[in-house]
Protein backbone atom coordinates (compact mmCIF):
# COMPACT_ATOMS: atom_id res chain seq x y z
CA UNK A 1 0.00 0.00 0.00
CA UNK A 2 0.88 3.81 -0.70
CA UNK A 3 -0.56 6.53 1.03
CA UNK A 4 0.00 10.01 0.13
CA UNK A 5 -1.50 13.56 2.27
CA UNK A 6 -3.76 15.98 0.07
CA UNK A 7 -4.62 17.59 3.09
CA UNK A 8 -2.99 17.66 6.93
CA UNK A 9 -4.45 20.75 8.40
CA UNK A 10 -7.50 20.54 10.99
CA UNK A 11 -10.25 23.65 11.11
CA UNK A 12 -10.24 25.87 8.19
CA UNK A 13 -7.99 26.33 4.93
CA UNK A 14 -4.99 28.22 5.94
CA UNK A 15 -3.27 30.19 3.15
CA UNK A 16 -0.42 32.23 3.19
CA UNK A 17 3.43 32.47 3.78
CA UNK A 18 3.36 30.16 6.86
CA UNK A 19 2.21 27.31 6.02
CA UNK A 20 3.57 26.89 2.40
CA UNK A 21 6.21 23.84 3.59
CA UNK A 22 3.51 22.04 5.38
CA UNK A 23 0.09 22.78 3.40
CA UNK A 24 -2.64 25.06 4.31
CA UNK A 25 -5.59 22.49 3.22
CA UNK A 26 -7.70 20.24 5.70
CA UNK A 27 -8.07 16.30 5.78
CA UNK A 28 -7.70 14.40 2.99
CA UNK A 29 -5.47 11.31 2.58
CA UNK A 30 -5.27 8.67 -0.59
CA UNK A 31 -4.49 5.12 0.22
CA UNK A 32 -3.87 2.88 -2.63
CA UNK A 33 -2.77 -0.75 -3.10
CA UNK A 34 -0.21 -2.02 -5.12
CA UNK A 35 -2.50 -3.12 -7.79
CA UNK A 36 -3.85 0.69 -8.28
CA UNK A 37 -7.13 0.51 -6.12
CA UNK A 38 -7.93 3.35 -4.07
CA UNK A 39 -9.74 4.51 -0.81
CA UNK A 40 -10.15 8.35 -0.07
CA UNK A 41 -9.94 9.29 3.61
CA UNK A 42 -11.98 12.33 4.34
CA UNK A 43 -13.39 15.42 2.06
CA UNK A 44 -11.39 18.09 3.20
CA UNK A 45 -10.06 20.86 1.23
CA UNK A 46 -7.44 18.56 -0.26
CA UNK A 47 -9.44 16.40 -2.02
CA UNK A 48 -9.81 19.46 -4.61
CA UNK A 49 -5.99 18.58 -6.07
CA UNK A 50 -6.32 15.68 -5.18
CA UNK A 51 -9.78 14.97 -7.76
CA UNK A 52 -7.76 17.04 -9.85
CA UNK A 53 -5.41 14.69 -10.25
CA UNK A 54 -7.71 11.57 -10.28
CA UNK A 55 -9.84 13.78 -13.27
CA UNK A 56 -6.30 13.77 -15.29
CA UNK A 57 -6.04 9.65 -15.01
CA UNK A 58 -9.79 9.32 -15.78
CA UNK A 59 -9.05 11.08 -19.11
CA UNK A 60 -12.57 11.81 -19.28
CA UNK A 61 -13.85 8.37 -18.46
CA UNK A 62 -15.97 7.45 -15.64
CA UNK A 63 -14.85 5.50 -12.34
CA UNK A 64 -15.91 4.98 -9.02
CA UNK A 65 -14.69 5.93 -6.01
CA UNK A 66 -14.58 5.59 -2.49
CA UNK A 67 -14.75 7.69 0.17
CA UNK A 68 -14.83 7.10 3.99
CA UNK A 69 -15.52 9.92 6.50
CA UNK A 70 -13.89 10.22 10.02
CA UNK A 71 -17.37 12.10 10.63
CA UNK A 72 -18.80 15.36 8.68
CA UNK A 73 -17.28 18.77 10.49
CA UNK A 74 -16.81 21.10 7.26
CA UNK A 75 -13.23 20.73 7.94
CA UNK A 76 -13.65 16.82 6.60
CA UNK A 77 -16.02 17.65 3.74
CA UNK A 78 -15.78 20.71 2.23
CA UNK A 79 -13.36 19.54 -0.41
CA UNK A 80 -16.31 17.21 -1.73
CA UNK A 81 -18.56 19.60 -3.89
CA UNK A 82 -15.16 20.61 -5.89
CA UNK A 83 -14.03 17.13 -6.53
CA UNK A 84 -13.50 17.26 -9.87
CA UNK A 85 -13.95 13.20 -10.83
CA UNK A 86 -17.85 14.08 -9.93
CA UNK A 87 -18.56 16.41 -12.75
CA UNK A 88 -18.04 13.54 -15.06
CA UNK A 89 -21.06 11.42 -16.10
CA UNK A 90 -21.52 8.09 -15.30
CA UNK A 91 -18.87 7.99 -12.13
CA UNK A 92 -19.89 6.84 -9.09
CA UNK A 93 -19.22 8.02 -5.81
CA UNK A 94 -19.66 5.64 -2.61
CA UNK A 95 -19.46 7.87 0.86
CA UNK A 96 -19.20 5.84 4.05
CA UNK A 97 -19.60 7.56 7.80
CA UNK A 98 -20.91 7.16 10.55
CA UNK A 99 -24.54 7.74 11.42
CA UNK A 100 -27.86 6.64 12.75
CA UNK A 101 -29.39 6.38 9.19
CA UNK A 102 -28.05 6.16 5.19
CA UNK A 103 -30.52 8.40 4.68
CA UNK A 104 -30.00 10.83 7.17
CA UNK A 105 -26.06 10.90 5.60
CA UNK A 106 -27.42 12.02 2.49
CA UNK A 107 -29.35 14.61 4.15
CA UNK A 108 -26.24 15.81 5.43
CA UNK A 109 -24.17 15.31 2.11
CA UNK A 110 -26.85 16.81 0.10
CA UNK A 111 -26.51 19.93 2.35
CA UNK A 112 -22.93 20.90 1.53
CA UNK A 113 -24.48 21.88 -2.40
CA UNK A 114 -27.66 23.00 -1.41
CA UNK A 115 -28.59 26.18 -2.68
CA UNK A 116 -27.04 28.61 0.28
CA UNK A 117 -24.06 27.09 0.43
CA UNK A 118 -23.13 25.78 -3.16
CA UNK A 119 -24.05 26.66 -6.79
CA UNK A 120 -25.20 22.80 -8.01
CA UNK A 121 -27.73 20.93 -5.71
CA UNK A 122 -25.83 17.00 -4.86
CA UNK A 123 -28.84 15.51 -7.44
CA UNK A 124 -27.68 18.00 -10.37
CA UNK A 125 -24.15 16.74 -9.97
CA UNK A 126 -23.16 14.46 -13.04
CA UNK A 127 -21.93 11.42 -10.57
CA UNK A 128 -24.16 8.90 -9.09
CA UNK A 129 -23.54 9.23 -4.97
CA UNK A 130 -24.90 6.11 -2.81
CA UNK A 131 -24.38 6.41 1.16
CA UNK A 132 -23.44 3.48 3.20
CA UNK A 133 -23.50 3.55 7.15
CA UNK A 134 -20.66 2.43 9.40
CA UNK A 135 -20.60 0.76 12.75
CA UNK A 136 -17.76 1.07 15.39
CA UNK A 137 -17.40 -3.01 15.93
CA UNK A 138 -18.48 -3.58 11.93
CA UNK A 139 -15.57 -4.57 9.58
CA UNK A 140 -16.55 -4.47 5.41
CA UNK A 141 -14.62 -4.83 2.62
CA UNK A 142 -14.24 -2.33 -0.19
CA UNK A 143 -12.64 -4.40 -3.09
CA UNK A 144 -9.34 -5.17 -1.95
CA UNK A 145 -9.48 -3.15 1.54
CA UNK A 146 -11.13 -4.85 4.42
CA UNK A 147 -11.71 -1.69 7.03
CA UNK A 148 -12.46 -1.93 10.57
CA UNK A 149 -14.41 1.17 11.72
CA UNK A 150 -13.33 2.40 15.36
CA UNK A 151 -15.04 4.11 17.38
CA UNK A 152 -13.13 7.74 18.75
CA UNK A 153 -14.42 10.60 20.86
CA UNK A 154 -15.24 13.90 19.54
CA UNK A 155 -18.00 15.85 19.42
CA UNK A 156 -21.22 14.13 18.11
CA UNK A 157 -19.29 11.11 17.23
CA UNK A 158 -16.09 10.15 14.73
CA UNK A 159 -15.12 7.22 13.19
CA UNK A 160 -11.42 5.98 12.72
CA UNK A 161 -10.26 3.49 9.86
CA UNK A 162 -8.36 0.31 10.06
CA UNK A 163 -7.30 -0.10 6.85
CA UNK A 164 -5.63 -3.93 5.69
CA UNK A 165 -4.57 -4.55 2.20
CA UNK A 166 -1.49 -6.21 0.81
CA UNK A 167 -0.52 -7.88 3.58
CA UNK A 168 0.10 -4.54 5.51
CA UNK A 169 -2.41 -2.23 7.29
CA UNK A 170 -2.61 1.90 7.98
CA UNK A 171 -4.88 3.35 10.74
CA UNK A 172 -6.46 6.48 10.36
CA UNK A 173 -7.15 7.97 14.30
CA UNK A 174 -8.70 11.33 13.32
CA UNK A 175 -10.24 13.46 14.95
CA UNK A 176 -10.70 12.42 18.57
CA UNK A 177 -9.69 14.16 22.02
CA UNK A 178 -7.60 11.81 24.67
CA UNK A 179 -9.92 9.32 26.75
CA UNK A 180 -9.82 11.09 29.95
CA UNK A 181 -10.78 14.23 31.00
CA UNK A 182 -14.11 15.06 28.54
CA UNK A 183 -16.75 12.23 27.25
CA UNK A 184 -18.12 13.46 24.18
CA UNK A 185 -21.76 13.45 23.53
CA UNK A 186 -24.49 14.89 21.56
CA UNK A 187 -24.29 17.99 22.65
CA UNK A 188 -22.44 21.46 22.60
CA UNK A 189 -19.85 21.52 25.31
CA UNK A 190 -18.89 25.18 26.81
CA UNK A 191 -15.78 23.51 28.71
CA UNK A 192 -15.28 20.12 30.43
CA UNK A 193 -18.34 18.43 32.16
CA UNK A 194 -17.65 16.24 35.18
CA UNK A 195 -17.64 12.93 34.50
CA UNK A 196 -20.44 9.95 35.89
CA UNK A 197 -19.19 6.57 36.67
CA UNK A 198 -20.67 5.22 33.35
CA UNK A 199 -19.19 8.18 31.46
CA UNK A 200 -15.74 6.63 32.56
CA UNK A 201 -16.77 3.55 31.93
CA UNK A 202 -17.43 4.51 28.20
CA UNK A 203 -14.21 6.22 27.82
CA UNK A 204 -11.89 3.40 29.19
CA UNK A 205 -14.21 0.89 26.90
CA UNK A 206 -13.58 3.57 23.63
CA UNK A 207 -9.58 3.44 24.80
CA UNK A 208 -9.58 -0.06 24.76
CA UNK A 209 -11.25 -0.70 21.40
CA UNK A 210 -8.69 1.81 19.45
CA UNK A 211 -5.61 0.04 21.00
CA UNK A 212 -7.14 -3.47 20.31
CA UNK A 213 -7.74 -2.45 16.70
CA UNK A 214 -4.05 -0.71 16.30
CA UNK A 215 -2.24 -4.08 17.14
CA UNK A 216 0.09 -4.98 14.62
CA UNK A 217 -0.95 -1.75 11.99
CA UNK A 218 2.44 -1.06 10.74
CA UNK A 219 1.25 2.85 10.31
CA UNK A 220 -1.02 4.77 12.24
CA UNK A 221 -2.24 8.60 11.20
CA UNK A 222 -3.67 10.14 14.11
CA UNK A 223 -5.67 13.99 15.11
CA UNK A 224 -2.66 15.61 17.21
CA UNK A 225 -3.90 19.19 16.43
CA UNK A 226 -2.83 20.99 20.02
CA UNK A 227 0.54 21.09 21.67
CA UNK A 228 0.24 20.20 25.29
CA UNK A 229 -0.47 23.96 26.44
CA UNK A 230 -3.09 24.20 24.19
CA UNK A 231 -4.95 21.12 24.75
CA UNK A 232 -4.91 22.12 28.63
CA UNK A 233 -6.76 25.51 27.35
CA UNK A 234 -9.45 23.51 25.25
CA UNK A 235 -9.49 20.04 26.52
CA UNK A 236 -13.15 19.68 25.23
CA UNK A 237 -12.42 21.10 21.51
CA UNK A 238 -11.92 16.75 20.69
CA UNK A 239 -8.27 16.90 19.37
CA UNK A 240 -5.49 15.41 21.02
CA UNK A 241 -1.45 15.96 21.50
CA UNK A 242 1.29 14.19 19.46
CA UNK A 243 2.10 12.82 23.49
CA UNK A 244 -1.40 10.90 23.76
CA UNK A 245 -1.03 9.53 20.77
CA UNK A 246 2.63 7.94 21.23
CA UNK A 247 1.27 6.74 24.66
CA UNK A 248 -2.09 4.92 22.46
CA UNK A 249 0.55 3.90 20.08
CA UNK A 250 3.21 2.74 22.52
CA UNK A 251 0.37 0.07 24.64
CA UNK A 252 -0.91 -0.93 20.81
CA UNK A 253 3.03 -1.66 19.99
CA UNK A 254 2.84 0.73 17.21
CA UNK A 255 6.24 1.66 15.36
CA UNK A 256 5.31 4.37 13.13
CA UNK A 257 3.17 7.58 14.18
CA UNK A 258 2.11 10.13 10.90
CA UNK A 259 1.21 13.47 13.04
CA UNK A 260 -1.98 15.32 11.50
CA UNK A 261 -4.98 17.50 11.11
CA UNK A 262 -2.19 20.12 12.73
CA UNK A 263 -3.69 23.58 14.16
CA UNK A 264 -4.38 26.14 11.74
CA UNK A 265 -2.15 28.13 13.65
CA UNK A 266 0.63 26.74 13.66
CA UNK A 267 3.33 27.86 10.92
CA UNK A 268 6.03 26.04 9.44
CA UNK A 269 8.31 27.14 12.21
CA UNK A 270 6.54 25.82 14.90
CA UNK A 271 6.28 22.09 12.79
CA UNK A 272 9.18 22.10 12.45
CA UNK A 273 9.99 22.12 16.20
CA UNK A 274 7.13 19.60 16.83
CA UNK A 275 8.58 17.21 14.11
CA UNK A 276 12.11 17.33 15.70
CA UNK A 277 9.99 17.32 19.45
CA UNK A 278 8.58 14.07 18.41
CA UNK A 279 11.24 12.69 16.42
CA UNK A 280 13.18 12.54 19.47
CA UNK A 281 10.74 11.86 21.97
CA UNK A 282 9.23 8.47 19.37
CA UNK A 283 12.59 7.27 18.91
CA UNK A 284 13.61 7.13 22.84
CA UNK A 285 10.43 4.57 22.84
CA UNK A 286 11.38 2.68 19.35
CA UNK A 287 8.64 4.82 17.21
CA UNK A 288 9.28 6.64 14.24
CA UNK A 289 7.32 9.62 14.29
CA UNK A 290 6.67 11.48 10.91
CA UNK A 291 4.70 14.79 10.69
CA UNK A 292 2.41 15.00 7.87
CA UNK A 293 2.88 17.79 5.06
CA UNK A 294 0.76 18.28 1.81
CA UNK A 295 1.89 15.72 -0.78
CA UNK A 296 3.44 13.41 1.37
CA UNK A 297 3.35 9.73 0.20
CA UNK A 298 4.56 6.88 2.53
CA UNK A 299 4.62 3.04 1.26
CA UNK A 300 3.13 1.29 4.18
CA UNK A 301 4.41 -2.55 4.91
CA UNK A 302 6.47 -4.38 2.23
CA UNK A 303 4.02 -3.63 -0.92
CA UNK B 1 -11.93 56.21 4.39
CA UNK B 2 -9.40 52.96 4.32
CA UNK B 3 -10.14 49.37 2.67
CA UNK B 4 -8.15 46.13 3.67
CA UNK B 5 -8.48 43.15 1.92
CA UNK B 6 -8.43 39.99 4.15
CA UNK B 7 -9.78 37.45 1.34
CA UNK B 8 -9.76 37.92 -2.53
CA UNK B 9 -10.21 34.53 -4.02
CA UNK B 10 -13.36 33.48 -4.72
CA UNK B 11 -14.59 29.63 -4.60
CA UNK B 12 -12.31 27.71 -2.86
CA UNK B 13 -8.96 29.27 -0.29
CA UNK B 14 -5.50 28.17 -1.90
CA UNK B 15 -2.40 27.28 -0.37
CA UNK B 16 1.07 27.53 -1.23
CA UNK B 17 3.33 29.46 -2.78
CA UNK B 18 1.64 30.29 -6.29
CA UNK B 19 -0.58 32.43 -4.19
CA UNK B 20 1.64 34.33 -1.76
CA UNK B 21 1.29 37.95 -3.38
CA UNK B 22 -2.61 38.33 -3.90
CA UNK B 23 -3.10 35.89 -1.47
CA UNK B 24 -5.09 32.48 -0.84
CA UNK B 25 -7.84 33.42 1.68
CA UNK B 26 -11.39 33.82 0.71
CA UNK B 27 -13.75 36.62 0.20
CA UNK B 28 -13.19 39.18 2.99
CA UNK B 29 -13.09 42.89 2.99
CA UNK B 30 -12.94 45.36 5.47
CA UNK B 31 -14.20 49.15 5.23
CA UNK B 32 -12.44 51.71 7.73
CA UNK B 33 -13.55 55.05 7.87
CA UNK B 34 -11.78 57.98 9.67
CA UNK B 35 -13.80 58.00 13.13
CA UNK B 36 -12.95 54.58 13.78
CA UNK B 37 -16.21 52.79 12.46
CA UNK B 38 -15.42 49.93 10.98
CA UNK B 39 -17.75 47.51 8.56
CA UNK B 40 -16.82 44.28 6.86
CA UNK B 41 -18.27 42.84 3.43
CA UNK B 42 -18.14 38.67 3.68
CA UNK B 43 -16.93 36.06 6.09
CA UNK B 44 -14.79 33.87 3.76
CA UNK B 45 -11.44 32.76 4.92
CA UNK B 46 -9.72 35.74 4.88
CA UNK B 47 -12.30 36.85 8.40
CA UNK B 48 -9.85 34.37 10.22
CA UNK B 49 -6.89 36.46 9.96
CA UNK B 50 -9.16 39.80 10.38
CA UNK B 51 -10.70 37.85 13.67
CA UNK B 52 -6.91 37.74 14.94
CA UNK B 53 -6.34 41.69 14.53
CA UNK B 54 -9.36 42.56 16.03
CA UNK B 55 -8.67 40.15 19.36
CA UNK B 56 -5.93 42.63 19.67
CA UNK B 57 -7.64 45.29 20.40
CA UNK B 58 -11.29 45.86 21.84
CA UNK B 59 -12.64 42.78 20.41
CA UNK B 60 -10.51 40.73 22.70
CA UNK B 61 -11.95 42.13 26.01
CA UNK B 62 -15.68 42.20 24.40
CA UNK B 63 -15.98 45.41 24.37
CA UNK B 64 -16.34 45.65 19.62
CA UNK B 65 -19.11 46.36 17.88
CA UNK B 66 -19.05 45.25 14.28
CA UNK B 67 -21.38 45.35 11.61
CA UNK B 68 -20.93 42.03 8.83
CA UNK B 69 -22.65 42.55 5.37
CA UNK B 70 -23.11 39.32 3.58
CA UNK B 71 -23.30 38.96 -0.49
CA UNK B 72 -24.73 35.96 -0.06
CA UNK B 73 -24.15 32.62 1.83
CA UNK B 74 -22.17 30.03 -0.59
CA UNK B 75 -19.41 28.87 1.39
CA UNK B 76 -16.51 31.11 0.32
CA UNK B 77 -18.28 33.90 1.63
CA UNK B 78 -19.14 32.29 5.07
CA UNK B 79 -16.70 29.47 5.71
CA UNK B 80 -14.57 32.11 8.28
CA UNK B 81 -17.87 32.48 10.42
CA UNK B 82 -17.38 29.47 13.07
CA UNK B 83 -13.81 30.31 13.48
CA UNK B 84 -14.41 34.44 13.48
CA UNK B 85 -13.14 34.76 17.07
CA UNK B 86 -14.27 37.65 18.58
CA UNK B 87 -17.78 35.96 18.37
CA UNK B 88 -16.20 33.70 21.50
CA UNK B 89 -16.07 36.90 23.56
CA UNK B 90 -18.77 37.73 25.88
CA UNK B 91 -19.97 41.31 25.18
CA UNK B 92 -19.12 42.09 21.63
CA UNK B 93 -21.70 43.03 19.45
CA UNK B 94 -21.62 41.80 15.48
CA UNK B 95 -24.76 42.33 13.21
CA UNK B 96 -25.10 40.26 10.10
CA UNK B 97 -26.72 41.81 7.77
CA UNK B 98 -27.69 39.95 4.36
CA UNK B 99 -30.80 38.88 1.61
CA UNK B 100 -32.75 35.53 2.16
CA UNK B 101 -31.45 33.31 0.18
CA UNK B 102 -34.02 32.56 -2.63
CA UNK B 103 -34.13 29.06 -1.41
CA UNK B 104 -36.81 30.27 1.13
CA UNK B 105 -35.12 29.67 4.12
CA UNK B 106 -34.08 32.67 6.16
CA UNK B 107 -30.53 34.13 6.18
CA UNK B 108 -30.87 33.13 9.63
CA UNK B 109 -31.86 29.53 9.49
CA UNK B 110 -29.21 29.28 6.70
CA UNK B 111 -26.42 30.15 9.21
CA UNK B 112 -28.29 28.10 11.53
CA UNK B 113 -27.68 25.17 9.07
CA UNK B 114 -23.90 26.37 8.69
CA UNK B 115 -23.38 25.60 12.40
CA UNK B 116 -25.82 22.27 12.83
CA UNK B 117 -24.36 20.22 15.10
CA UNK B 118 -23.12 17.94 12.17
CA UNK B 119 -21.27 20.13 10.59
CA UNK B 120 -19.80 22.00 13.68
CA UNK B 121 -19.36 21.71 17.27
CA UNK B 122 -20.56 25.17 17.62
CA UNK B 123 -23.99 23.21 17.49
CA UNK B 124 -25.95 26.69 16.74
CA UNK B 125 -25.50 30.33 16.92
CA UNK B 126 -26.97 30.90 19.92
CA UNK B 127 -24.01 28.99 21.76
CA UNK B 128 -21.32 32.02 20.02
CA UNK B 129 -21.03 33.68 23.29
CA UNK B 130 -20.85 37.62 21.70
CA UNK B 131 -23.97 39.09 21.28
CA UNK B 132 -24.50 37.83 17.52
CA UNK B 133 -27.99 39.76 15.70
CA UNK B 134 -28.78 38.67 12.12
CA UNK B 135 -31.21 40.38 10.25
CA UNK B 136 -32.09 40.06 6.81
CA UNK B 137 -33.17 42.76 4.55
CA UNK B 138 -34.46 43.28 0.77
CA UNK B 139 -32.29 44.42 -1.74
CA UNK B 140 -32.55 47.43 -2.98
CA UNK B 141 -32.41 50.21 -0.51
CA UNK B 142 -30.09 51.67 1.69
CA UNK B 143 -29.24 50.09 5.40
CA UNK B 144 -28.33 51.73 9.01
CA UNK B 145 -24.69 50.84 9.28
CA UNK B 146 -23.36 53.57 11.90
CA UNK B 147 -20.45 56.06 10.37
CA UNK B 148 -21.45 54.60 6.84
CA UNK B 149 -23.80 55.05 3.85
CA UNK B 150 -24.80 51.76 2.30
CA UNK B 151 -26.90 50.98 -0.43
CA UNK B 152 -27.60 47.75 -2.05
CA UNK B 153 -29.16 46.04 -4.90
CA UNK B 154 -29.52 42.16 -6.10
CA UNK B 155 -27.33 41.73 -8.98
CA UNK B 156 -27.35 38.16 -10.95
CA UNK B 157 -24.94 35.31 -9.65
CA UNK B 158 -26.12 32.32 -12.07
CA UNK B 159 -29.36 30.94 -10.99
CA UNK B 160 -29.37 33.42 -7.90
CA UNK B 161 -29.06 36.63 -7.23
CA UNK B 162 -26.09 38.28 -4.55
CA UNK B 163 -26.43 41.37 -2.69
CA UNK B 164 -23.70 44.82 -4.07
CA UNK B 165 -22.90 47.75 -2.20
CA UNK B 166 -22.55 50.76 -2.16
CA UNK B 167 -20.60 52.32 0.25
CA UNK B 168 -19.63 55.66 1.22
CA UNK B 169 -18.08 57.86 4.46
CA UNK B 170 -15.43 60.34 4.36
CA UNK B 171 -16.86 61.65 0.95
CA UNK B 172 -15.31 58.50 -0.39
CA UNK B 173 -17.34 55.81 -2.05
CA UNK B 174 -16.51 51.93 -2.98
CA UNK B 175 -18.82 49.74 -5.11
CA UNK B 176 -18.56 45.95 -4.01
CA UNK B 177 -19.82 43.94 -6.98
CA UNK B 178 -19.04 40.22 -6.68
CA UNK B 179 -20.33 37.46 -7.30
CA UNK B 180 -21.88 38.79 -10.53
CA UNK B 181 -22.61 37.56 -14.05
CA UNK B 182 -24.67 40.25 -16.09
CA UNK B 183 -26.85 38.58 -18.89
CA UNK B 184 -24.71 40.44 -21.97
CA UNK B 185 -21.01 41.32 -21.20
CA UNK B 186 -21.30 44.58 -23.00
CA UNK B 187 -24.97 46.04 -21.42
CA UNK B 188 -24.38 45.80 -17.70
CA UNK B 189 -27.19 46.23 -15.82
CA UNK B 190 -28.74 49.68 -14.20
CA UNK B 191 -28.54 48.84 -10.72
CA UNK B 192 -24.54 47.68 -10.99
CA UNK B 193 -24.06 50.90 -13.29
CA UNK B 194 -25.84 52.76 -10.45
CA UNK B 195 -24.07 51.33 -7.60
CA UNK B 196 -20.97 52.38 -9.45
CA UNK B 197 -21.44 56.04 -10.48
CA UNK B 198 -18.57 57.80 -9.84
CA UNK B 199 -17.25 55.84 -6.94
CA UNK B 200 -13.68 56.04 -5.97
CA UNK B 201 -12.76 52.56 -6.04
CA UNK B 202 -15.24 49.70 -7.69
CA UNK B 203 -14.20 46.11 -6.17
CA UNK B 204 -15.58 43.74 -9.10
CA UNK B 205 -15.86 39.75 -9.80
CA UNK B 206 -13.14 39.10 -12.06
CA UNK B 207 -13.35 35.22 -11.77
CA UNK B 208 -12.70 34.54 -15.56
CA UNK B 209 -9.63 35.39 -17.73
CA UNK B 210 -11.06 35.57 -21.06
CA UNK B 211 -10.54 32.50 -22.76
CA UNK B 212 -12.46 30.55 -19.33
CA UNK B 213 -15.20 32.65 -19.73
CA UNK B 214 -16.42 31.60 -23.32
CA UNK B 215 -16.28 28.15 -21.69
CA UNK B 216 -18.46 29.23 -18.29
CA UNK B 217 -20.72 31.71 -19.31
CA UNK B 218 -23.60 30.73 -17.16
CA UNK B 219 -21.98 30.04 -13.90
CA UNK B 220 -22.47 33.20 -12.11
CA UNK B 221 -18.96 34.57 -12.90
CA UNK B 222 -17.51 37.55 -14.66
CA UNK B 223 -14.53 38.22 -16.87
CA UNK B 224 -12.18 40.88 -16.04
CA UNK B 225 -13.79 42.83 -19.05
CA UNK B 226 -16.79 43.12 -17.08
CA UNK B 227 -15.63 45.27 -14.27
CA UNK B 228 -13.90 47.50 -17.34
CA UNK B 229 -16.85 47.89 -19.22
CA UNK B 230 -18.55 48.88 -15.39
CA UNK B 231 -15.76 51.31 -14.65
CA UNK B 232 -16.10 53.29 -17.47
CA UNK B 233 -19.59 53.45 -17.80
CA UNK B 234 -20.56 54.37 -14.47
CA UNK B 235 -16.87 56.60 -14.42
CA UNK B 236 -15.70 54.91 -11.54
CA UNK B 237 -12.28 56.20 -10.40
CA UNK B 238 -10.09 52.87 -10.00
CA UNK B 239 -11.17 49.43 -10.51
CA UNK B 240 -9.92 46.25 -8.03
CA UNK B 241 -9.96 42.87 -10.25
CA UNK B 242 -11.77 40.24 -7.13
CA UNK B 243 -12.77 37.07 -6.90
CA UNK B 244 -9.61 35.59 -8.26
CA UNK B 245 -9.96 31.95 -9.92
CA UNK B 246 -8.58 29.03 -7.23
CA UNK B 247 -6.72 28.38 -10.22
CA UNK B 248 -5.26 31.98 -10.86
CA UNK B 249 -1.34 31.55 -10.07
CA UNK B 250 0.19 35.10 -8.66
CA UNK B 251 1.89 34.88 -12.45
CA UNK B 252 -1.46 34.75 -13.97
CA UNK B 253 -2.66 37.45 -12.00
CA UNK B 254 -0.10 39.74 -13.01
CA UNK B 255 -0.88 38.78 -16.84
CA UNK B 256 -4.47 39.60 -16.47
CA UNK B 257 -4.06 43.15 -14.71
CA UNK B 258 -1.16 43.93 -17.49
CA UNK B 259 -4.02 43.22 -20.49
CA UNK B 260 -6.83 44.87 -18.79
CA UNK B 261 -4.88 47.80 -18.18
CA UNK B 262 -4.02 48.15 -21.71
CA UNK B 263 -7.75 47.92 -22.54
CA UNK B 264 -8.84 51.15 -20.35
CA UNK B 265 -7.78 54.80 -19.10
CA UNK B 266 -9.10 53.48 -15.79
CA UNK B 267 -6.47 52.41 -13.08
CA UNK B 268 -6.79 48.83 -12.63
CA UNK B 269 -5.24 46.61 -10.12
CA UNK B 270 -6.14 43.61 -8.79
CA UNK B 271 -6.78 43.23 -5.01
CA UNK B 272 -4.32 41.58 -2.91
CA UNK B 273 -4.07 40.67 0.76
CA UNK B 274 -1.58 43.15 2.74
CA UNK B 275 -2.23 46.73 4.19
CA UNK B 276 -5.02 49.41 4.26
CA UNK B 277 -5.52 51.61 0.93
CA UNK B 278 -6.75 54.91 0.97
CA UNK B 279 -9.95 54.71 -1.12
Amino acid sequence: MQITFWGVRGSYPVPGAATVRYGGQTSCVEVRTAAGECVIVDAGTGMRQLGNKLAREANGQPSQYHVLLSHVHWDHIQGLPFFSPAYIPGTRISVYALLTAADELNQVIGGITRHEFFPMPLEAVPAAFDFHQVEPGVDFVVGGFHITPIALNHPFGSVGYRIDADGSSVAYVADTAPFDKVLHKQHFLAGPEPLSADDQVALTAMRDALVARLRGVDTVIYDTHFLPDEYERFPHYGHSTPDQALVICQEAGVRRLVLYHHAPGHSDEQMDQVAATYLAKGAAIGIEVLTSFEGMSLPIGAG
Amino acid sequence: MKIRFWGVRGSFAMSGRDFLRYGGNTCSVELLANDGHRLLVDLGTGATEFAKHLMGAEFGKGQGKLPILLTHTHLDHIQGLPFFTPFFIKGNEIRIMGADPISGLSLEATLQNQLAPHYSPLNGLENLAAGVTISSFVPGGTLNVPGFTVQTAAVPHGSMWTTAFRISADGKTVTFLSDVEYPSLDEPLPQALALAQDADLLIHDAMHSDLDYEMRRGWGHSPARAGVIVAERAHAKRLALFHHSPDATDDMIDEVVVRTSGETNVPVFAAAEGAYLDV
